[in-house]
């Protein structure tokens, strides 16, 4: 396998009490290579964030997975069962959250979180999927002293001292309590981290900070990082690649760079002029106009038709397929 | 520990001396047998209803002396009239020799606290119907009232957090069959549940038997609110953003229920269980009261008070019989008190 993570027509339902249910993910795919950084760019409500919780299986109670397949390194998160499920978070993959003083539980010190996050490798034997050859036969239960050392060492790789271990949360600003969940979800070694908008609750010379730790985490840990945001210019400086995510699909997929300064989909593209950095002083920046559609009452054809200025008569009844142009797959019948 | 206590005195003062108090209270019980003058189960008839004898460290005429005690003069037996003649003193003296008894069945001891020369008498609390010391009494009485509580609320707890729990986190039928069942324990009048309950056990049980039996008995009342309670506020918890972030790190639901979700109920919970205890120790005055809890002649704060129940001679004539309700009454102040500093300190976001 040379993908860490890959999503295959991925469809999630919702389901409001006592009402029809509602498509939110409508056939998502996306691949991510080993040691490879994927950033997934689209609006609020776009399904960013349940395209990342459909990975670790952690839907709210009203969601479900409807079809599609969820593969990391191979595995297939659909098809396990609820104690090879808490085997895979964490060990698989770790996820780190945006506002990281709600994420932290207030009542208990930084470093017996991290400390609890340790799994001991003879956890959950059996028939797992998740069991390699490498991991038969580890039954070693980590000692407590030896716990408190891994926590240790671990601060001191995501840039905390060591007094960090004995504060609580709100003894910690927010850059510090991102760090700390960084070191969470990273202390099992996973392959894959999924990030959704780490940056987003911190100021921009913390977020600095943060997006250059995930950068040295992924060469040392060699980790493949899935990365949430709505910054196209942030996706476009830290990740290798960036989907772009309009209603429940990804409209457009290829390298960063391409991507950045060649959008091809009529989305991407206003989503880039949007930027206020393209503009000089006191010009008038270009919005897209109308809104994100509502999901109980999805245009036909293209979801992003109405907004679209290029939009031709077969985009009002006609979902666009996937077209590869160059390096990158695009949504659009602009295309062909 | 010391960091708690620390705390403790710096926010709340008044729950940190609470806490002393508590230990002075529970001290007392653990080494009745080495203070208390008397056995609990001594009666000197020809002093029924005497009133407490107080040390004195000056006499009429002479100035200091040694503390001693009055002699008591019986005036007149039928309506228990007494009077102390201050001519004939007793000294007080300090770990004197008496009959072998055993601190808490363990440690031998032939010494006791204080005594007084014989035939002198001392009642501190004065004495009861049957002329028993009310302050021995109230010691030996203060291991069962103390440690009632304690267990009884620990067992309740354990079961309405868990409970409370369980049903809260994982909703859907599980949570429908434990709350109807906790509804069905609530809807019986408590006081009749807990007579029920009892009266279901045959009466002629030991002391121990019957000590045991009310606590189950009690907690097994007690846990269906707190289970209640603990179920809502787990609703509201389990939406936490830091649930999911432990569910996202392969944490099980058993430990994320026990180590994420209950821990922040704790403010609430230990509010609830310091203010819960009063309701053990009133629970056991209850029942013996009706004579279906601790029997003569052993004592609790609960069976001494119940004599003076209905009967406002006895109140009249001897007030200090209420001695027990004023522990009583100290002990839910302090554990109320101490509760309310548990609670500031417990909570990092007060610090």
């Amino acid at each position: 396998m040379d993908k860490a993570l890959e999503i295959k027509r991925l469809e999630v339902s919702f389901i409001p009490a006592g009402k029809k249910r509602v498509k939110i993910l409508r056939g998502v795919n996306l691949a991510i290579g080993k040691q490879e950084s994927l950033a997934l760019v689209g609006e609020s409500g776009s399904g960013k964030t349940i395209t990342a919780r459909s990975v670790m299986r952690i839907l709210p109670r009203s969601m479900y997975l409807e079809s599609g397949e969820v593969l990391i390194d191979g595995t297939d998160v659909r098809k396990l069962t609820e104690n090879d499920l808490m085997d895979m978070r964490g060990r698989l993959a770790g996820m780190i959250f945006q506002e990281p003083s709600s994420y932290l539980n207030p009542v208990f010190t930084a470093g017996s979180q991290i400390e609890e996050a340790i799994k001991d490798s003879e956890f959950n034997l059996g028939s797992s999927p998740l069991r390699g050859e490498d991991m038969v036969g580890v039954k070693a239960r980590i000692s407590r002293t030896e716990r408190k050392k891994l926590v240790l060492k671990m601060l001191s790789e995501v840039g905390l001292k060591e007094n960090v271990y004995y504060q609580y949360p709100h003894q910690l600003s927010g850059g510090m309590q991102q760090r700390v969940m960084i070191a969470m979800a990273l202390i099992n070694s996973p392959e894959l981290l999924i990030a959704d908008e780490p940056t987003t609750a911190l100021d921009v010379t913390t977020a600095y900070g943060i997006i250059e730790l995930l950068k040295k985490m992924m060469t040392r840990y060699g980790l493949s990082i899935l990365f949430i945001t709505h910054d196209i210019s942030l996706a476009a400086n830290f990740a290798q690649k960036i989907a772009v995510m309009y209603a429940g699909k990804i409209v457009e997929t290829g390298p960063a760079r391409d991507v950045f300064s060649n959008p091809l989909h009529p989305y991407t593209e206003r989503l880039i002029s949007c930027l206020p950095e393209r503009y000089k002083t006191g010009e008038r920046i270009k919005v897209i106009e109308g809104h994100v559609p509502d999901f109980n009452a999805l245009p036909k054809g293209c979801a992003f038709h109405p907004r679209c200025p290029y939009k031709k008569e077969i985009c009002l009844y006609k979902e666009p397929g996937e077209i590869t142009k160059g390096t990158t797959t695009v949504m659009c019948f602009k295309y062909g | 520990m010391k960091n708690f206590l620390r705390r403790l005195k710096r926010t709340n003062s008044l729950s940190f001396y609470s806490l002393w108090l508590l230990v002075v209270l529970y001290a007392l019980a653990i080494l009745a047998d080495f203070i208390s003058p008397y056995p609990y189960d001594l009666q000197c008839r020809e002093y029924a209803l005497c009133p407490p004898t107080v040390p004195h460290i000056s006499v009429p005429g002479r100035k200091l002396c040694g503390p001693v005690v009055y002699g008591i003069v019986v005036v007149n037996p039928a309506f228990k009239e007494y009077a102390f003649d201050s001519s004939r003193r007793y000294k007080i003296r300090f770990l004197v020799k008496g009959p072998e008894r055993k601190i808490f069945g363990l440690l031998k001891t032939d010494r006791y606290l204080f005594g007084v020369e014989e035939p002198g008498k001392i009642f501190l609390f004065g004495t009861d119907l049957h002329g028993r010391d009310v302050f021995s009494r109230v010691l030996y009485g203060a291991r069962i009232s103390l440690s009632i509580g304690i267990i009884g609320v620990t067992i309740s707890f354990v079961l309405g957090l868990l409970v409370g729990g369980i049903s809260g986190y994982f909703g859907g039928r599980t949570d429908t069959i434990l709350m109807r069942t906790v509804e069905i324990i609530m809807m019986f009048p408590f006081f009749y549940l807990m007579l029920a309950l009892r009266a279901a056990f045959p009466p002629n049980l030991s002391s121990i038997q019957i000590y045991f039996l009310i606590v189950i008995i009690l907690s097994l009342i007690g846990w269906a609110s707190l289970a209640r309670i603990i179920r809502g506020m787990v609703l509201s918890l389990k939406e936490e953003e830091y649930v999911l972030a432990a569910r996202s790190l392969g944490i099980s639901s058993f430990r994320i229920i026990t180590r994420h979700i209950l821990p922040n109920t704790l403010s609430y919970t230990v509010t609830a269980l310091t203010l819960s205890i009063p309701g053990y120790i009133l629970g056991e005055s209850a029942l013996s009261l009706l004579g279906l809890g601790i029997q003569e002649p052993y004592p609790s704060w609960g069976n001494m008070l119940s004599v003076t129940v209905g009967n406002l001679r006895i109140l009249t004539m001897a007030p200090w019989m209420l001695i027990p309700g004023f522990f009583i009454f100290l002990t839910v102040l302090a554990f109320n008190f101490f509760g309310d500093g548990v609670r500031n300190v417990t909570d990092p976001k007060n610090w």
